[in-house]
């Protein structure tokens, strides 16, 4: 079975690539990498060379409270940060690395695209909705969202402007895909890195651990055990698939495979390990993990920079009683946690989409968002291209996002550096984007879960039409 | 710490005074001298300098003092100084016009505000407790807001750029302190004679503060004797630096327009005479300093007019010259031993009648251009940038004519160094990115590493320290201008960390740029005799060392006014994600609602059907389900009722028992 | 309910003394409250921030000078001073304040000492003054050191509005602030009499949460009223005193320390017209006749040698008291000296666990040993770990070959 491609996709890449490389070569690249939408304390590339800085002049790089990353992205960024090539952009070879990041993780975005839709239309057939797979199969949805990837403003600027988040996004990604096509110590791998460099991902174990469990999105389980009742009860069923082949689409739509999950978190104890035996060599010298965990984790989770971003907790904490501030800490953070259960079991038959709300939800509520955050979950909005179809609002939505991130810069530039406009505009951008990112979340779920009635629907009618 | 109360200390010293003269004790000493100096720019210094000094016995310290201020020997006491200093100052020092070169601008030329630091004889794990509570006690003391130095934000402890002492130095300034008569009143009443007689009877507070320039300082040290090694004694130095206009309304514009420098004496200038000194001082000097330049013209005068050779010139003649003549007749000059450099006037104070009163005075008679003596390099600080957003400081350094002079000397020989030391501490919410520090050299990028020869950073943590720099660099001598300069983001606070006045900016303080190579000192011909601690320390060989000027950082301010507001807005928007994606999450359609009834009316499960009346009643719609007989419905309601008692009982007594 | 019935009885009390004689009321005020007036104290207070403000530096200075003037020593006075208009660059009169066009005073001074002055003038240092609950290390002369037999003048002045008092324009003193603090203070006998004078606008609403015996409060104006400045001088170019004050100050100017004027004169002198505002006694908790009250018992202080038979017996009084004031003055410290102790125990605690971790380590990780020792014969960590990362992708490649099989 030849999939379709989007017509010239490659030449697309390539067009994203070299834009971004044109982009690098404006003078001082259009200062995107100062923006505090581009980099937050956590990814910003400028705090990364003097925690570099640092380390070289023999201190420990998290004294000062200039450096929050991971001691590994210090190793690999931290000397190009240093090395110059003469006659070319300061920051040459780290924009290099985070393009490649950005177009590898477009590939893989692709990829697990291809794997779930492959998965979903087999599994319509297998219900016997073959003009919805056929439907489905005409939307490449893996192409689209890498396209969208790649194309987005977000991730260009995210890119361009020299934020370590197109490194963690690849992670992610990475982890994804290697759930999705059922590689444990890839999506080991992914998710511990993922984990170790910014925190918030480490509830995609949940996502991951069902996809490797079930396997990749499908139509409600309710519907394949009634096909099965309706199999038992209808042994003469006349199909074009083999009976065996149908036994193994049964099982793997039903059943909890242990094998994979047991493989991955073997492979995550494996790499954890690792990952922490390299940063406490890192940092024995200066305090151990302890300290490695408090300059890092600690500075996600208790909020203390309260540099403007396009999240609203920095205004929030800059605003609040002191005495208040731990409560809040425990509520705004619990607000991502407590999601978590509801939506798993509500979305468990679609991981790969579980892990799309995570992703957004995170993104939305986390300490020190930046637009690469953004440029993850928009992305892989795309994957499911063909389920959301009917998702209401998607233009008011669209001029929603246009619109806050016209508007954002403008109250930036009006109150920091105009003095004319007042915290409270820019704060007031920031809310309304949180409240556009809240809708597609909304809708993106509830429209999610409209298509899978309209599944139930079309499916109860076609049993009824059998039987009668 | 009780008897540290600075009102209580001038009726002791007043019964010290007593003492005093029934037991003419002759251990502890008090001098009290007085300089004056026509300044370049037609403004006079006067720097006033006294000096207490006990001698340390073995149990001095439970003993009464009769000169010394008492609570300064308890503050010693009590939290082991080795060596302090704090000074108050209003004005800057200006370096171009004043001269930096000189032992006044290199000891008594100070920040704006307050500065303090201080030497500590305790193990290094009490040092910053020792200098909380030394903070607190000053600010008692001397009626300022020293103790918003005991915060670690605010201090920082240098390790050789500023003083070499080997950790239990702690170094802390504050820009903004305001100086004025209540922490004047304080220092003058550690002197034996106050404000009431003797040479400190010349500060009339509004004329004092109404100078350019008025620094008073207060240094604390402890001198170890030469033979073992052991503390000898306290010595309490209080120097008071003014530079005043003198007033040249009544002398007319002549002067002005004929380029002649205003006259001026002691009542002129301060408003006051003399009437006396201070009966328990044991030195009550006062001395004119004529600096090079106008020494070097009066030498030429008279070679011109070739009145007198090199004979023997007798006070008469240094009293009246053909550029400046003075009122009184000086008692001893000492001239410095290079010729034709500055000389030194020197008049001792007696007890004068009621009408005599002392009253120096000066009157030009022609007209002389000088400059003061410059430090090698002349530095200036400035900030570059614009917006709330982010900046750089800039520290440049400019060579003056000693330098050039130098280079011009030295050409022949091996290169010539300069060395210079720089300490720049800068406040948490200047967020400085050391790895972007870079050095300007006569206007050429250069590469740090040729020209740094020690660095010690210590970065800035938030909330908890500021940043310290320590730089030695080593510059040629023929370099003409040097800039160092490094980028800082802006940092932002919590809206209870902004001062009251949040919108007038934040204060970097002064950094501290010295030549440690370069000694200023008189050296004058008459050593033997002068047991003066002020002509001491002219003569003392001392770093040249210049503060530059403190800036003001605007940083953005959150707004103020409605922070309810915005706690509020951003726990809607919390709720609105939370309550709108719940609802989505459990919200069911018809269809699946009647499958789920069908479902429980099979199971026939009691508890299930009360489960769904219940989320019925919430969503507001009618329940569906086929009412149970009415003799149930009662039971039903009673035992949701005994339900919710029961929750409601157990969640109090897990409170009660996690509250105890 | 008890407070009520306290308030009856204590009005009870009140009728009955009207009732009697004047010389009765004395008597009950003692037998309320035992011990003699000792010693006086002022707290004075200037709020505002700013050089537009003068006046309210000029309003505090100037009840400085009177009572300094009437014998009250420094020591005794705790000034606050929110800004420095002195030596302010704005000032045309360095080192001098005046409350008058005519200069004829200068409020300053050669002797003045400031005991908080700009950003220490909060409403947290404010109420610590009052309560007397500071860190260990405040020194004496920013202590109120009252004790049960003082009488304490609490002036302050600045822009107020309904039941609040703003300091430094960034925070307000609420009036159940002001009488939480003077609550804590009646507790901790920390006064025996206090008067609290407010200039400010709608000075009266400040009093009304007031429930301690032994406060007399006096407010320059209203609720709804707001209280004015005197005149203005062209000179400084602000105006320089309130009209409150200003009056306040007239009376004082006719008195010296010995004058017998009582506080109901006093009341008496102000005139709302030429104050343009009503000023307002709060005297239902104080005891005393106004009329049987010289000012002197609070704007000065006067050492009177009392002849008493029962010397000794109210020397021991006293002492006892001063024990108790220490006491609490020292409870700070103690607690502090108890919470060292505490730290040490954990200290010492934390130091056991070390070391049975240290020994734990000792035994078990002897491999974590080896490999640092091995990690730090490399020529740097950073090498190190470059090499393991780079170690991660061929481990990774090999991995998901080996599962994708």
């Amino acid at each position: 079975m030849k999939r379709k491609k989007v017509q010239w996709f490659w030449t697309w890449v390539l067009g994203s690539v070299a834009m971004r490389l044109i982009l690098l070569y404006f003078p001082k690249n259009l200062n995107l990498s100062l923006r505090p939408e581009v980099s937050t304390p956590v990814t910003s590339l400028r705090r990364l060379a003097e925690g570099y800085w640092l380390k070289q002049s023999s201190l420990s790089p998290y004294a000062g409270s200039m450096y929050h990353g991971s001691p590994l992205l210090l190793t690999l960024l931290g000397p190009l940060t240093v090395t110059r090539v003469e006659g070319q952009p300061d920051h040459l070879l780290c924009s290099l690395i985070f393009v490649v990041a950005d177009v590898a993780c477009a590939m893989l975005i692709c990829g697990a695209g291809e794997k779930l839709q492959v998965a979903y239309s087999s599994s319509l057939q297998f219900l016997g909705l073959h003009n919805l797979s056929e439907d489905s199969e005409l939307l490449p949805s893996g192409d689209i969202a890498a396209l969208v990837y790649l194309w987005n403003p977000f991730t260009v600027v995210a890119c361009v402007g020299l934020s370590t988040s197109a490194i963690e996004n690849l992670m992610v990604v990475l982890s994804l895909y290697g759930a999705c096509s059922r590689l444990a110590p890839l999506a080991a791998f992914g998710w511990v890195m993922a984990t170790h460099m910014s925190l918030y991902p480490a509830i995609l174990i949940v996502p991951v651990i069902l996809l490797l469990g079930y396997g990749p999105d499908a139509p409600p389980r309710k519907l394949f055990w009634r096909r099965k009742n309706l199999e038992v009860g209808n042994s003469t069923c006349s199909d074009s698939y083999s009976a065996e082949e149908e036994k193994n689409q049964l099982k793997m739509a039903n059943v909890f495979s242990l094998r994979p999950v047991v493989l991955f978190l073997f492979w995550t104890l494996l790499w954890s390990s690792y990952v922490l035996f390299l940063c406490s060599i890192y940092v024995q010298q200066y305090g151990g993990l302890r300290e490695l965990f408090r300059r890092t984790y600690g500075f996600i989770l208790t909020v203390q920079d309260l540099s403007p971003n396009i999240g609203v907790l920095w205004y929030f904490f800059a605003e609040v009683f002191d005495f208040f501030r731990n409560f809040f800490l425990l509520v705004f953070h619990g607000n991502i946690l407590l999601m978590i259960a509801p939506l798993a079991l509500r979305l468990n038959h679609r991981p790969c989409f579980l892990a799309f709300v995570y992703i957004a939800i995170s993104s939305m509520l986390k300490s020190y968002p930046s637009v690469g955050d953004s440029a993850l979950y928009l992305g892989l909005l795309g994957l499911f291209a063909y389920e959301l179809k009917d998702m209401n609002f998607s233009f008011f939505l669209f001029s929603g996002y246009v619109g806050v991130s016209l508007l954002s810069p403008v109250m930036h530039n009006l109150w920091i550096w105009r003095g004319t406009g007042n915290a409270n505009f820019y704060f007031a951008t920031a809310i309304t984007y949180t409240c556009f990112q809240i809708i597609l979340v909304v809708e993106s779920v509830s429209a999610m879960l409209n298509h899978d009635r309209m599944l139930t629907k079309l499916y109860t009618a076609k049993l009824q039409n059998v039987k009668s | 710490m009780g008897l540290l109360h600075p009102k209580a200390t001038f009726p002791l010293s007043l019964v010290f005074l007593f003492l005093f003269f029934l037991m003419a004790s002759a251990e502890e000493e008090f001098l009290e001298e007085l300089l004056l100096k026509p300044l370049p720019d037609r403004k006079v210094l006067a720097h006033f300098h006294f000096q207490n000094e006990a001698p340390l016995a073995a149990h001095s310290f439970a003993r009464h003092h009769h000169l010394f201020p008492k609570s300064i020997s308890q503050l010693v006491k009590k939290f082991h100084i080795k060596t302090m200093e704090l000074s108050f100052t209003q004005g800057r020092w200006n370096y171009e016009r004043w001269g930096g070169f000189d032992p006044i601008s290199s000891h008594n030329a100070k920040p704006p505000g307050v500065e303090l630091w201080a030497v500590f004889d305790v193990p290094q794990h009490q040092v910053d407790a020792s200098w909380k509570n030394l903070t607190h006690s000053l600010s008692g003391l001397f009626c300022a807001s020293i103790n918003f130095l005991e915060s670690s934000t605010s201090y920082s402890a240098p390790e050789w750029a500023f003083q070499s002492a080997l950790g239990s130095l702690r170094y802390g300034t504050l820009p903004r302190e305001a100086v004025c008569t209540e922490n004047l009143t304080p220092w003058l009443k550690l002197l034996p004679c106050r404000d009431k007689a003797g040479l400190s009877s010349l500060m009339d507070r509004p004329s004092i503060y109404r100078s350019f320039y008025h620094s008073q300082r207060l240094h604390l040290a402890m001198p170890t004797a030469a033979s073992n090694g052991s503390k000898s004694g306290i010595i309490l130095e209080q120097a008071l630096t003014v530079v005043l206009q003198p007033d040249n309304q009544k002398a007319g514009i002549d002067h002005v327009s004929t380029k002649i420098q205003p006259s001026w004496s002691l009542s002129s200038i301060f408003g006051r005479k003399i009437s006396g000194r201070c009966v328990v001082a044991k030195l009550s000097n006062i001395y004119l300093h004529v600096e090079r330049g106008p020494v070097t013209q009066l030498e030429n005068l008279q070679k011109k007019t070739s009145k007198i050779a090199a004979n023997d010139t007798g006070p008469e003649d240094y009293r009246r010259n053909s550029v400046f003549e003075l009122s009184v007749t000086p008692e001893r000059v000492h001239t410095e031993l290079e010729k034709s450099s500055s000389s030194l006037y020197e008049y001792s104070i007696k007890d004068y009648k009621d009408i005599e009163q002392f009253d120096l005075g000066l009157t030009w008679k022609h007209p002389v251009v000088w400059s003061s003596p410059h430090a090698p390099l002349f530095a200036s600080r400035f900030l570059m940038g614009s917006g709330n957003e982010r900046g750089a400081i800039a520290i440049s350094l400019k060579s003056t004519e000693v330098t050039e002079g130098l280079a011009a000397a030295n050409n022949v020989e091996e290169r010539c160094k300069l060395q210079v030391n720089v300490l720049q501490i800068v406040p948490w919410y200047v967020k400085v990115y050391y790895h972007t520090l870079q050095l300007l050299v006569d206007e050429r990028p250069q590469v740090l590493t040729d020209f740094v020869e020690r660095m010690r950073v210590s970065p800035s943590e938030d909330k908890v320290s500021p940043g310290v720099m320590e730089l030695v660099l080593q510059f040629p001598c023929e370099m003409k201008s040097a800039v160092l300069s490094i980028e800082f983001d802006k940092g932002f606070l919590h809206i209870d960390e902004y001062p009251p006045d949040a919108n007038q900016g934040f204060d970097i303080p002064s950094a501290i740029i010295s030549f440690p190579d370069y000694h200023a000192g008189l050296q004058f011909l008459d050593k033997s005799q002068s047991k003066s601690p002020l002509l001491s320390k002219l003569q003392e060989r001392s770093p040249v060392l210049s503060y530059t000027e403190v800036l003001l950082v605007p940083l953005t301010t959150p707004d103020f006014s409605m922070p309810y507001n915005v706690i509020t807005i951003t726990c809607t928007v919390f709720a609105l994600y939370f309550g709108s994606l719940l609802n989505v999450l459990r919200r069911r359609v018809g269809e699946e609602e009647r499958l789920l009834k069908n479902k429980e009316a099979k199971k026939g499960v009691f508890f299930r059907r009360l489960l769904t009346n219940v989320s019925a009643k919430l969503r507001g719609r009618p329940s569906e389900s086929p009412l149970p007989p009415p003799s149930s419905s009662s039971l039903f309601v009673n035992s949701k009722l005994i339900f919710r008692v029961l929750i409601v009982a157990g969640i109090a007594v897990a409170w009660q028992y996690y509250s105890q | 309910m008890g407070l009520s019935v306290s308030e009856l009885l204590m009005k009870v009390v009140l009728m009955i003394m009207l009732t009697f004689l004047s010389y009765s009321v004395a008597y009950s005020s003692s037998s309320y409250k035992t011990t003699m007036h000792t010693n006086n104290w002022a707290v004075l207070v200037c709020t505002s921030r700013f050089w537009f403000n003068y006046r309210h530096m000029a309003n505090t200075l100037s009840l400085y000078r009177t009572v300094k003037r009437l014998g009250i020593p420094d020591e005794r006075i705790i000034l606050m001073l929110a800004d420095d208009m002195a030596c302010n660059a704005r000032n045309k009169y360095p080192a001098q304040v005046f409350n008058n066009e005519n200069h004829r005073l200068n409020l300053y001074g050669d002797n003045v000492e400031v005991d908080y002055r700009g950003y220490e003038v909060t409403v947290e240092n404010f109420l610590r003054v009052l309560t007397g609950r500071h860190e260990s290390a405040v020194p004496r002369s920013k202590r109120l050191l009252s004790d049960e037999g003082s009488h304490i003048l609490l002036y302050m002045t600045g822009h107020g509005g309904d039941e609040f008092l703003k300091f430094q324009d960034s925070e307000e003193l609420q009036s159940h602030d002001l009488a939480d603090a003077v609550k804590q203070m009646e507790e901790k006998r920390r006064f025996k009499e206090l008067l609290i004078m407010v200039d400010t606008c709608q000075a009266s609403t400040l009093f009304s949460q007031f429930h301690s015996p032994g406060v007399l409060a006096i407010g320059s104006s209203m609720k709804g009223e707001n209280s004015y400045s005197h005149h203005l001088d062209s000179d400084v170019g602000v105006s320089v005193v309130d009209r409150f004050t200003f009056y306040t100050l007239a009376f004082f100017e006719r008195l010296n320390m010995y004058d017998n004027a009582s506080l109901s004169s006093l009341f008496n002198s102000y005139n709302p017209n030429l104050l343009m505002s009503t000023a307002y006694y709060r005297m239902d908790l104080y005891q005393c006749h106004l009329e049987e009250v010289p000012v002197t018992n609070f704007f000065a202080s006067v050492m009177k040698t009392i002849h008493t038979d029962s010397a000794y017996r109210s020397w021991s009084n006293k002492n006892i008291a001063e024990a108790k004031t220490k006491n609490m003055s020292s409870d700070q410290s103690i607690s502090d000296s108890d919470r060292n102790f505490l730290r040490k125990l954990d200290e010492v605690d934390q130091f056991n666990n070390l070391t049975a971790e240290d020994y734990v380590r000792d035994s078990v990780g002897q491999i974590w040993r080896a490999i640092l020792s091995t990690v730090n014969t490399f020529d740097s960590i950073d090498t190190f770990v470059c090499y393991g990362m780079l170690l991660m992708l061929p481990m990774l490649i090999f991995s998901t070959w080996l599962s994708s099989k």
